[in-house]
């Protein structure tokens, strides 16, 4: 047990080395002035509203910045490797194809998690300089729950990846996250049409995707609203109960694959 | 290949970027120059979509696009103001401006956002001057999505106290006052909306406890102009009734207020309020402008005062 850990946790520290070696970090600078800037600007134009707007702007920020991070990473995961034939060598060595995609994926998890909480750093200072500061440490468990999103939109990229091209997999998981956000709205959408073809395709995007609104709390976060536990607890069940299973899809599917 | 000649290499490609890069920007003015301007009303049109139709595809930033229409909002009534060729603006009505765009923004905000506070109150201070019923209605739909905002209740008796509706006045702050953790003063409020709803007493108190307890600087500096005027109609009235004594004693109009300034040492203000002279030694509004003598040997606010003249 403990070697195939250790092996997986290779994979994933390479990962990461690799984000760091593409300066995926370099994001949190554009970040990081886009925070300044609001944080400045924003007292100006929102009359008094600067630590709520800092909370919405710097957590939406925060989850777009993470899903494009997640998404143009995670869908080069295992295409690059192919295309470099550096997977050659790491199957030479004792990896079975499955440790490699589980190491991937955490590999881009911790990417996504130092990512966020640098970002989240970012917004609680600059909450502390406007003085909210209550909101500075309220926004904390809204920002975990971007992190949960995060890494289900990394397994659907690694997904797609591991049996399409990097650009049909990118596009097709950005469909996977407007449908994940939408599938509520959607779905009530079409409960009042009356079709029962449309509800029933609904239904089954509702259900079989991964259901992204249930991450969604930035709106109430900028009122200083924290989750209760049970709802930090069931969303983060969900998110793993979804990595587990896409991950565990991308390995079956990467099993069969033949790279010759 | 030497430093030098790689710079000359790339000098005529860098010379190209720099030509190019100033021709686009004599081009720019160019056609900004002779780009037809769009119709006058362009800037009023109703781009925006309506906040209720956007929750739930919003990625869950519903918050953030509220923030969005109120920034709107401050915008479009800030543009209004500084754009308009009226020459007096009275700020009791608004509708001259054509701000027909605050309120569906006003609503948008708050669908977007219903707990979003800080657009009921705007709401509820400027959109009477605009269109009263919207004003009472987005203050309602605040009660009804915050009941535990006890100053909901006081802008919707204030708007209703505008209006002179001075039941229904006394009924919001009623209500208001038992919401837990209220203040005190809107049970007081209550009281004199049935006793004495349309005094200018009454008036002073409402804006003095805006002033006082709010907390949305907006807000506050209206209420502070709003109270300050009424207390310079207070002592206006005190400063015309002196100078008519004045001209009954010595038959003329004094040339300066200062002249009169002796008499008002009995003079007597509501509340004991002292009248009060500026640095100059002029007699002064309760913002420290000097008070000006008109023709009509009558006293008016200084032409410079921020204080309403409506």
């Amino acid at each position: 047990m403990q070697p195939l850990l250790r092996r997986i946790g290779v994979i994933a520290k390479n990962t990461f080395r690799e984000a760091v070696r593409d300066r995926i970090l370099y994001n949190l600078v554009l970040f990081a002035l886009l925070i300044i800037a609001g944080a400045i600007l924003l007292g100006e134009l929102t009359d008094g509203q600067e630590a709520r707007t800092i909370v919405n702007l710097g957590l939406a920020a925060m989850l777009f910045f993470g899903a494009f991070i997640a998404v143009l990473v995670g869908v080069g995961l295992v295409s690059k490797e192919i295309e470099k034939r550096t997977i050659y060598a790491i199957f030479a060595k004792p990896v079975t194809r499955s440790e490699f995609i589980v190491g991937k994926f955490l590999g881009l998890a911790v990417t996504l998690a130092v990512n966020v909480v640098v970002m989240g750093v970012g917004v609680s200072l600059a909450l502390l300089y406007v003085g909210g500061h209550d909101l500075a440490w309220s926004i904390w468990p809204a920002v975990f729950l971007i992190f949960m999103e995060l890494t289900v939109v990394t397994a659907v990229a690694i997904l797609f990846s591991s049996f399409s091209s990097p650009a049909l997999s990118a596009l097709l998981t950005f469909f996977v996250f407007l449908i994940g956000h939408f599938s509520t709205s959607l779905r009530e959408v079409a409960q009042g049409l009356g079709s029962s073809g449309a509800k029933f395709f609904f239904d089954a995007i509702y259900f079989l995707l991964p259901n992204l609104s249930h991450f969604s709390f930035a709106t109430n976060a900028s009122h200083g609203d924290v989750p209760p536990w049970t709802m930090l607890l069931g969303s983060s069940a969900y998110a793993i109960v979804f990595d587990i299973v896409l991950v565990a899809i991308t390995v079956l599917i990467f099993r069969r694959r033949n790279f010759k | 290949m030497t430093r030098t000649g790689k710079l000359r290499e790339s000098l005529p490609i860098l010379c190209l970027v720099a030509a190019g890069l100033i021709s686009a920007a004599f081009l720019t003015a160019y056609i900004e120059r002779t780009k037809p301007p769009l119709p006058e009303g362009f800037g009023d049109d109703d781009l925006s979509m309506q906040g209720a139709r956007l929750k739930g595809f919003a990625f869950g930033m519903e918050g953030l696009l509220a923030d969005w229409y109120w920034i709107r909002t401050l915008q479009y009534v800030g543009d209004k103001l500084v754009n308009t060729k009226l020459e007096v603006l009275d700020l009791e009505d608004l509708r001259p401006l054509n701000p027909r765009l605050v309120e569906p923004y006003l609503r948008n905000s708050t669908d977007l956002d219903p707990h979003f506070m800080a657009p009921y109150s705007y709401g509820a201070i400027v959109l009477p001057s605009i269109d009263k019923q919207k004003a009472i209605e987005l203050t309602q739909k605040g009660i009804a999505n915050n009941p535990d905002a006890w100053r909901l209740y006081q802008y919707l008796g204030y708007i209703f106290w505008k209006l002179g509706r001075y039941e229904e006045a006394s009924e919001a702050y009623s209500r208001g006052a038992q919401v837990p953790g209220a203040a005190k003063f809107l049970n007081l409020m209550a009281a004199a909306m049935k006793s004495k709803g349309g005094s200018r007493e009454t008036a002073q108190a409402i804006y003095r406890q805006m002033y006082e307890e709010g907390d949305d600087t907006n807000i506050k500096y209206a209420a502070l102009l709003r109270w300050q005027q009424l207390m310079a109609l207070d002592e206006m009235e005190v400063i015309d009734a002196t100078l008519a004594e004045f001209r009954e004693k010595r038959g003329r109009c004094p040339s300066t207020l200062r002249e009169i300034v002796p008499m008002l040492n009995t003079a007597r203000l509501p509340d004991d309020r002292d009248f009060h002279l500026n640095n100059n030694g002029d007699l002064a509004d309760p913002r420290g402008d000097a008070y000006q003598l008109n023709s009509s040997c009558k006293v008016e606010l200084n032409a410079a005062s921020p204080l309403p003249k409506s």
